[in-house]
């Protein structure tokens, strides 16, 4: 695959409003090419929002999206989400629901993404009989089917036992290194984003209030490094009218862009 | 053996209620002439069957259902369909329909006969009244209630119009339909037995009321047992079509 294989994504002074209702103002982002971006704010500060804004599940209602340098409208052909529900076709078998989006001649691309999620075995099973595990892994398949250029993440391991989540991120990080597509993903859990993000992202009244990228080696292990970046966002998120944490910033391995 | 058994367990109780019948009737408990006895309405349906009547009525009576069935199921059906799917379909017909369905469509009988007279018309028209209404409540709100996160998914994977139905939208709505496939079916033989009743020259219900006049309670009872048969016919039809088209369902999932 080539270098730039992702996606490249900008959005520009992008609004979201339901009725009188603003849920995102302004906002202002660029995601490079292959790069994974994680998203992590409180409860209903619209993060979801953001992610059906960039799929094209909603228009924005004022701003614009750019994917490649051109303006989206409506669902991108090479963007693919996975939800918190793995949202699987119940009458159908796993394997036709891995190739729901494909055409009838690309049926060996839905059997080689189950592959990847390691669960070929499985293929003929019910989507009722699996666990709530191995669903999420068929919904991953199923958006990796197609060989998307960027993947949007909802929550995908919310739902999840702590064992589980573990080995689902190794298994997103492994796959994300491998096809190098573009990865933004939502989450609740920091030290989630911080394991696998190359920048972490906090949404705080309908704005980016605050961004720092992770610069530490892969995979990541839980050093001080690493707890300390934990640290730092988790105290970003609670105290959520934070100012001056640039005076906390130890400013070696990571630098902190308060806006 | 034990397995057998237990197959046979449901059939225990009906078994005994003709057996006590059986006996009640002969040692005269019970006047024949009230209620023969089981073996009475046996040997009446031996005898009807090998006149070749029996088959004949049988099947004029089963002919009449499907037909009514087919036409009110089909309207019904893309009535639901189109109100489903469609939200100016369902402003401007749902209301009108959800009227019509307060009427009970044997209170119409009346009014038919002046319609169409006494012939198959009138019996066929008020089979299919009775089917259009479940069939069309429950395909409506199948389709009302399929998932809209399904949907969503499937416009993330942006699947054209006609597989978003197929694949989505009708398989989501089935069970429901399901249900009113058998839920009609059943008002199918109830609405045949009061519209049989209506002059008649053929059918399960001609032959009862012939019977009636010349005091053949056996035959009369004979009509009874062959109309709960024929509902309990359609009834495993539609379970066979339930187990068979729900087979992803939790709830008939085997363990193969
Ligand atoms: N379709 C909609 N109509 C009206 N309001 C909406 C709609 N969708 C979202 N909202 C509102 O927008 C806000 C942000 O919602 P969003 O789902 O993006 O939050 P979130 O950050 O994903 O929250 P969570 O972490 O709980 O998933 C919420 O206040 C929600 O009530
Ligand atoms: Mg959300």
């Amino acid at each position: 695959m080539s270098a730039s294989f992702g996606l490249q994504l900008s959005m520009q002074q992008v609004s979201k409003q339901y009725g009188k209702k603003t849920v995102l103002q302004g906002v202002q982002l660029d995601i490079s090419p292959g790069e994974f971006v994680a998203v992590v704010g409180r409860s209903g500060c619209g993060k979801s929002t953001l992610l059906r804004l960039i799929s094209g599940l909603e228009p924005p209602t004022a701003g614009e999206i750019l994917v490649d340098h051109e303006r989206i409208s409506g669902i991108h052909p090479d963007i693919r989400v996975m939800f918190q529900e793995s949202r699987l076709l119940p009458w159908l078998k796993v394997i036709d629901n891995v190739a729901i989006g494909l055409g009838k001649e690309e049926r060996d691309k839905a059997v080689s993404a189950l592959h990847r999620v390691g669960l070929e075995t499985r293929a003929r099973d019910w989507p009722s009989v699996l666990s709530g595990g191995q669903r999420q892994r068929v919904a991953l398949a199923r958006a990796l089917a197609s060989d998307p250029r960027m993947l949007l993440l909802d929550e995908p391991l919310g739902a999840l036992d702590a064992l589980t989540r573990i080995e689902m991120q190794q298994l997103i990080e492994e796959i994300w290194s491998i096809q190098k597509f573009t990865a933004m993903l939502v989450t609740h859990d920091v030290s989630e984003a911080i394991a696998l993000a190359d920048r972490v992202i906090l949404i705080e009244n309908g704005q980016i209030a605050f961004e720092v990228p992770v610069n530490l080696p892969r995979p990541r292990e839980r050093d001080h490094h690493f707890v300390r970046l934990e640290r730092l966002v988790l105290d970003k998120i609670l105290k959520s009218h934070a100012n001056g944490v640039s005076s906390q910033l130890p400013s070696s391995q990571w630098t902190l862009l308060p806006r | 053996m034990r397995k057998s058994l237990n197959a046979m367990l449901p059939f225990t109780v009906p078994a005994l209620v003709v057996i006590v019948w059986q006996i009640l009737g002969q040692s005269g408990l019970i006047s024949t002439r009230i209620l023969p006895t089981p073996v009475a309405v046996v040997e009446a349906g031996i005898q009807l069957g090998k006149q070749g009547i029996l088959w004949q009525y049988i099947w004029s009576s089963t002919e009449r259902a499907l037909a009514g069935f087919l036409i009110g199921g089909s309207v019904g059906f893309v009535l639901g369909l189109l109100n489903g799917l469609y939200r100016i379909s369902q402003r401007l017909t749902d209301t009108s329909i959800q009227m019509l369905r307060t009427i009970p469509h044997l209170a119409l009988i009346p009014l038919v006969i002046v319609w169409f007279g006494v012939g198959e018309e009138a019996k066929i028209f008020l089979v299919a009244l009775g089917s259009v209404f479940p069939i069309y409540v429950n395909t409506f709100f199948g389709i009302k209630s399929v998932d809209s996160d399904l949907i969503e998914m499937a416009k993330v994977y942006r699947l054209p119009w006609l597989k978003l139905f197929w694949k989505v939208i009708l398989p989501g709505a089935l069970p429901s339909i399901l249900v009113g496939i058998r839920y009609a079916l059943g008002v199918m033989w109830m609405t045949l037995i009061v519209a049989e009743t209506i002059s008649e020259n053929s059918g399960i219900g001609y032959m009862a009321m012939n019977a009636e006049e010349f005091m053949q309670m056996n035959v009369v009872v004979l009509g009874i047992v062959l109309y709960a048969l024929l509902g309990k016919i359609s009834d495993w039809i539609a379970t066979t079509m339930e187990r068979r088209f729900l087979r992803w369902h939790p709830n008939y999932l085997s363990n193969h």
